[in-house]
């Protein structure tokens, strides 16, 4: 399958590249790592007619260290989040689930900006962002503007992302002394996305439960964790009632009520298990 | 029509195509390397996998007019004056290709992935292979000879 | 009879025809230059069922690079229509039209081909073709279709009832009365499709001056469809050269003529030009072929102890909207086969198969891969029932050595097989007694193992005394020619067609053995109509034993003569006490092998520039050619042993082990045929855990993506431990058995097998594939 025919942009700046897309309007698709755009186009399902390569704008692909957080540009590949020495560290929930992402090449490719615009439900770093209480900065016309993850993922495959904005970056918390995380998922095949993922942070006070691929979007629960510590099992069964997951055939919602509950007890049970 | 220049596998190669032509078809048809073969266009069989500055692309999900300063690395370039690589000769031996249409994909894939992590175990083996389809062999015989090419080097 | 002394065959030889594909030299159709070709683009119904209004091409002809569009209409001046009407008892004949021309039947259906500069332009010019559909109502499953009133696919046809065939020896009513237990079962068999990594594709080269057409195909049977091509273009055959390249897996989909290839052969023909086409892969999952969907329901008498009285099979095939194949045929085999290594004497069967508005169904790696599991299912029912342990089960119904050769109650003959020692050998080594300890652990710390059991008696070859009995038109014998060149260099050739078997290695393999030269002097061609003689192609695991053993006696036959050359050169009145070893003569002297002067570049030489100096009598040259005809079916078995684990909470299933014992005969090259078991066994499970090709209610195909159709990758399945157990077969001079389905059979038995085993203490039974998640998860829950 061949795509239709597009009018090719390849903006060296980032001025350059919002004044296309302010130019251009509804008849311009944005570009990055094309793992998701690229199969769509083959299939014509998606024929814009004028195509704006970010992948020439300098300074969007690297990670900056601040004091409590990591500032990662939206050029940055899955590959290089995953194995970043940097991220692992100080921001390992975001690592491990990068990693998981569809395969080698794909990661080669496929940016977190990308991800992050596409706003798939199941998908690993919408997920970790809204878990994380990331904020993702994006800029436009009007100027720069700082979203929490939690406004900016708005519904299905839909940010608060306007159509003449560029996503830039986005800064995660760095994880604190002592907490633990885990990330977790449900899917067919290693790479496919997930049916259900669920990703956690743990620290002696509180606990942040993000859940992909049960709703629109990411839901996000968090907890103060008792004297005694979480019980995994009783989240796990808060986690289940918390989603409202849409009826499909294929995946009835009280089997992914369930998947939510099997990997949120087994996310928590690991977390507790680690050190 | 637009005209670019591409570099492949060290080769400049003046290329004149639509901006939709994809980078498998430019190898393909223009740069006439046909030892990278197409088995979906939607990303997903591996068969089309490529080096794009060292690292492992699916030739598919790319405009060739993308590629304007970038590496291109293909199959053909693999074999040094006619010497298998390591990874070639150890397919080779142990059996790991059959019709043959899906290895070149495997092949650029490897020879990225071993020089990041040279001695990865068996179930690492099998998640980066992951992203190649084989319908011939199982995928029994690639791992093996993906352990043996390891262990030839060691 | 002992395993036969070879010094080539039966070596691990790695593969001549790795070094192209290796380093990217391979040349598959797509890859081949031909200057001016046009490209081919088809248009495609997006209804699963359609009156075809009206088609307009004007927008699209106006399109840029666009050289012509055509119809069914167009088509149906150039080409004469398949016609699919086997003389064979209870099946309708069926006809069809190279395009589609009153209506669609299915969602992909092609009804118009653009031609234009390139695939891109095409595509575009695709999209400007106006099609008015009537839609009407359509068919999307068997029962569906069979029902009363039901919308008819092919309107010739009094209803979507295709084909039914019974059979019944002996008394099955009588056994059932008489029976301790009636064990009741049924199985039911995703929709598969092939799914090789190069989809289809072809180049048709009309020469106007020459008026003969040259069609570069991946195909596994070239002369047949050189037959095909030649006949519904009204050409002489010949005016038509077949030319196979490297073919990048067929697993039966590349045998057919298909509506497609044909549009491309008369549209070079029409327009005078080159016409190439490379089907995408969207096209290949919604309308190429499909496979598989048979509903099989056994019920098994039985006595006490489990021992077969008498059996019966129903089958419903779902054959989808097209006959490119008699329906009956795929179908059939399972029937004929099932009793498999069991006893029995009283057996019916009523094979009934349905048209059905989807894409149609052909034969896919083991066509008759549902058959172990049905009858290994229904032991393990029969187990389950009467409280005992299934291999037992197995071991009391069971043919022994001594009882072979077994005739089958549908006279089938099986011999030279060796299911009890494969059963026994798996079940050794997947210990399973200590299995069941282990379970038993599991069990109480909430881990739910399984361990399944699948003997399997491959039926291979295929005869011309098989079709004839069943009825089925066409032959089953194998040609083959080898030459000596005057330097001494080995051309062979064979009618089959090559896609992934080895099968250059492996038949230089089988000509050194049969001639006394090394493999490497040897050159082995297929593919190319004009080369190869008349034959009847790679399919039904017959490549080795058909093709290889025409290839053997071509060889034998060429042996002969050089020697006898040989033993004239020496002097001598006869060629006994010379033998030609790895090119050079060698003669018995007081039983001591001596090595002489001569090679056979000498007496190649002498064959073709010095004639007068061969024996008196003999002619010129060294050419030499045979054909073969196997024995009606040839056998080869295996037992297949496999541990799972279910993940109860979530559905998940994993593979930890898997085991094959296999006897397959004499082993042409063991590297080739362990790649073979791997592949087989790989697509069985792939078919039996993630692939379903799904079409809705309305019969719209929802499976148009890689990321929809899911097939396995190495993260989904385990090492697979081979055990060799091959004893030769009688049957043939080299011995060897045929294989390369086998594995798909028990892969697809073995895992339902395992499964169960491990959903036993929940009281259910899977009885159909996918194994998804989802569905074990329902089954689980009582849902």
């Amino acid at each position: 399958m061949k795509p239709a025919p597009f009018r090719y942009h390849r903006p060296q700046s980032l001025d350059e590249a919002l004044a296309l897309l302010a130019g251009l309007g509804a008849d311009a698709k944005l570009i990055a790592g094309g793992q998701s755009l690229g199969p769509m186009m083959n299939m014509r399902l998606a024929q814009p007619a004028e195509l704006i390569d970010l992948n020439a704008l300098p300074g969007l692909d690297g990670i900056r260290d601040h004091p409590d957080s990591l500032e990662i540009g939206a050029l940055a590949c899955h590959h290089t989040v995953a194995s970043s020495p940097v991220v692992r560290k100080c921001c390992p929930l975001l690592a491990e689930a990068a990693q998981t992402i569809g395969h080698y090449a794909i990661r080669s490719r496929g940016t977190l900006g990308g991800s992050l615009a596409h706003a798939d439900p199941a998908a690993q770093l919408p997920l970790v962002a809204a878990t994380l209480g990331a904020e993702i900065a994006v800029v436009g016309p009007r100027g720069e503007r700082r979203i929490a993850a939690g406004e900016f993922f708005v519904s299905l495959m839909t940010t608060a992302l306007e159509p003449d904005e560029i996503l830039v970056s986005a800064r995660f918390p760095k994880t604190a002394p002592g907490e633990r995380h885990a990330y977790a998922q449900f899917s067919r095949r290693r790479g496919d996305f997930a049916l259900v993922a669920v990703a956690a942070t743990l620290s002696s006070r509180a606990l942040r439960l993000g859940i992909g691929g049960a709703e629109d979007k990411p839901v996000l629960l968090t907890d103060t964790v008792a004297g005694g510590g979480p019980d995994p099992a009783a989240l796990a069964r808060k986690a289940r009632e918390a989603v409202h997951p849409v009826e499909d055939p294929r995946v009835p919602a009280v089997y992914r009520r369930e998947l939510v509950e099997v990997l949120t007890r087994r996310a928590l049970q690991k977390c507790l298990s680690s050190n | 029509m637009l005209e670019f220049e591409l570099n492949v596998n060290g080769e400049r190669r003046a290329v004149r195509a639509e901006a939709r032509k994809l980078l498998s078809d430019v190898l393909r048809e223009d740069c006439r390397l046909t030892g990278t073969h197409v088995g979906c266009e939607h990303g997903v069989c591996g068969a089309c996998t490529v080096l794009v500055d060292g690292r492992p692309s699916r030739a598919c999900l790319i405009y060739a007019v993308q590629m304007q300063d970038h590496e291109i690395t293909t199959i053909e370039a693999v074999a040094k004056g006619g010497k298998l690589s390591r990874l070639q000769r150890a397919l080779h031996e142990a059996h790991g290709l059959q019709c043959g249409f899906c290895t070149a994909g495997i092949v650029m894939t490897f020879e990225a992935y071993l020089k990041e992590n040279p001695r990865p175990s068996e179930a690492e083996v099998r998640e980066v292979l992951s992203g190649n389809l084989c319908r011939c062999t199982g995928y029994h015989n690639i791992v093996a000879a993906i352990l043996r090419a390891i262990d030839a080097h060691a | 009879m002992p395993m036969p002394r070879f010094r080539h065959i039966g070596a691990r030889l790695a593969r001549k025809e790795d070094m192209r594909f290796l380093t990217g030299h391979g040349r598959y159709v797509e890859d081949l230059e031909i200057p001016g070709a046009l490209h081919a683009c088809f248009v495609r119904s997006p209804h699963p069922h359609a009156r075809i209004g009206s088609i307009r091409t004007d927008a699209a002809r106006q399109s840029g690079g666009v050289v012509a569009v055509y119809t069914g209409l167009d088509l149906a001046q150039w080409t004469t229509p398949l016609r699919m009407a086997p003389p064979i008892e209870g099946l309708l004949p069926v006809e069809m039209t190279t395009l589609p021309i009153d209506k669609v039947r299915f969602h992909g259906d092609p009804v118009a081909c653009v031609i234009a500069e390139s695939r891109y332009l095409a595509e575009d010019a695709a999209e400007r073709v106006e099609v008015a559909y009537e839609p009407l109502p359509a068919v999307a499953a068997a029962a569906q279709a069979l029902a009363d009133g039901a919308p008819r696919v092919d309107e010739s046809l009094p209803s979507n009832l295709v084909s039914v065939q019974r059979f019944s020896t002996g008394d099955v009513a009588a056994r059932k009365r008489e029976a301790h237990r009636v064990v009741d079962c049924a199985f039911h068999q995703n929709r598969l499709t092939h799914l090789p990594i190069e989809t289809r594709g072809c180049a048709a080269v009309w020469d106007e001056g020459r008026q003969h057409l040259t069609l570069h195909i991946g195909n596994q049977v070239p002369h047949p469809l050189r037959t095909q091509v030649a006949a519904r273009m009204r050409l002489s055959e010949s005016q038509v050269t077949v030319v196979s390249p490297d073919v990048g897996g067929g697993f039966g989909q590349k045998i057919a003529l298909y509506r497609e290839e044909l549009t491309v052969c008369a549209a070079s023909r029409q327009l005078g030009r080159p016409v190439r086409w490379r089907e995408d892969r969207m096209e290949n999952l919604l309308a190429s072929s499909h496979a598989r969907e048979d509903s099989c329901r056994t019920r098994a008498a039985v006595t006490k102890e489990g021992r077969l009285l008498g059996l019966e099979l129903e089958i419903l095939e779902d054959f989808g909207a097209y006959c490119f194949y008699p329906a009956n045929y795929l179908a059939r085999v399972v029937a004929m086969i099932l009793t498999g290594p069991y006893k029995v004497r009283d057996y019916a069967f009523e094979v009934k198969v349905a048209l059905t508005n989807k894409c149609g169904n052909g034969p896919m790696r083991a066509p008759m891969a549902i058959t172990s599991w049905v009858i290994e299912g229904t032991m393990d029912a029969i187990a389950r029932e009467l409280e005992l342990d299934p291999l037992e089960v197995r071991r009391v119904n069971m043919v022994e050595a001594r009882e072979l050769p077994y005739t089958m109650p549908t006279g089938e003959v099986i011999a030279d097989i060796t299911p009890r020692e494969t059963l026994e050998a798996a079940v050794k080594a997947i210990d399973y007694k200590g299995f069941r300890d282990r379970q038993a652990a599991a069990r109480r710390a909430g881990r739910y193992l399984g361990l399944g059991f699948c003997s399997v008696v491959e039926s291979t070859t295929y005869g011309s005394k098989f079709y004839k009995a069943a009825g089925i038109p066409g032959s089953g014998h194998e040609a083959a020619w080898l030459r000596i060149e005057p330097s001494g260099a080995v051309n062979a050739s064979v009618g089959l067609g090559a896609s992934g078997q080895g099968y250059e290695t492996v038949f230089a393999q089988v000509v050194a053995d049969g001639l006394g030269v090394e493999p490497a002097q040897v050159r082995v061609q297929m593919g190319n109509t004009d080369v190869a003689p008349y034959g009847m192609g790679s399919r039904g695991a017959r490549g080795g034993t058909a093709g290889g053993t025409a290839l053997f006696l071509s060889a034998r036959d060429a042996n002969e003569k050089v020697l006898a050359i040989a033993a004239s050169m020496l002097g001598f009145d006869s060629a006994e006490g010379l033998h030609l070893v790895d090119g050079r003569v060698e003669r018995d002297i007081l039983g001591e092998r001596v090595k002489t002067d001569i090679t056979l570049a000498q007496l190649a030489r002498t064959a073709y520039l010095d004639p007068t100096a061969l024996p008196a009598g003999m002619a010129p040259g060294l050419d030499f050619s045979r054909t073969y005809d196997p024995p009606p079916m040839t056998y080869s078995n295996a037992a297949h042993a496999c541990e799972v684990e279910v993940d109860v909470e979530t559905g998940a299933l994993k593979i930890l082990r898997y085991v094959v014992a296999e006897d397959c005969g004499t082993v042409l090259n063991p590297i080739v045929v362990e790649g073979q078991q791997h592949g087989a066994i790989a697509m069985g499970l792939s078919g039996a855990l993630l692939e379903h090709m799904r079409y809705d209610e309305h019969g719209n195909n929802v499976t148009g993506s890689l990321a929809d159709y899911l097939v396995a990758t190495s993260a989904d399945l385990p090492n697979f431990e081979v055990i060799a157990m091959h004893t030769p077969s009688r049957g043939n001079p080299v011995g060897t058995k045929g294989m390369a389905e086998g594995g798909v059979m028990g892969a697809v038995g073995v895992i339902m097998s395992a499964v169960n085993d491990a959903l036993a203490p929940f009281g259910v039974v899977a009885d159909r594939q996918p194994l998804s998640p989802d569905y074990l998860r329902a089954l689980l829950r009582g849902a």
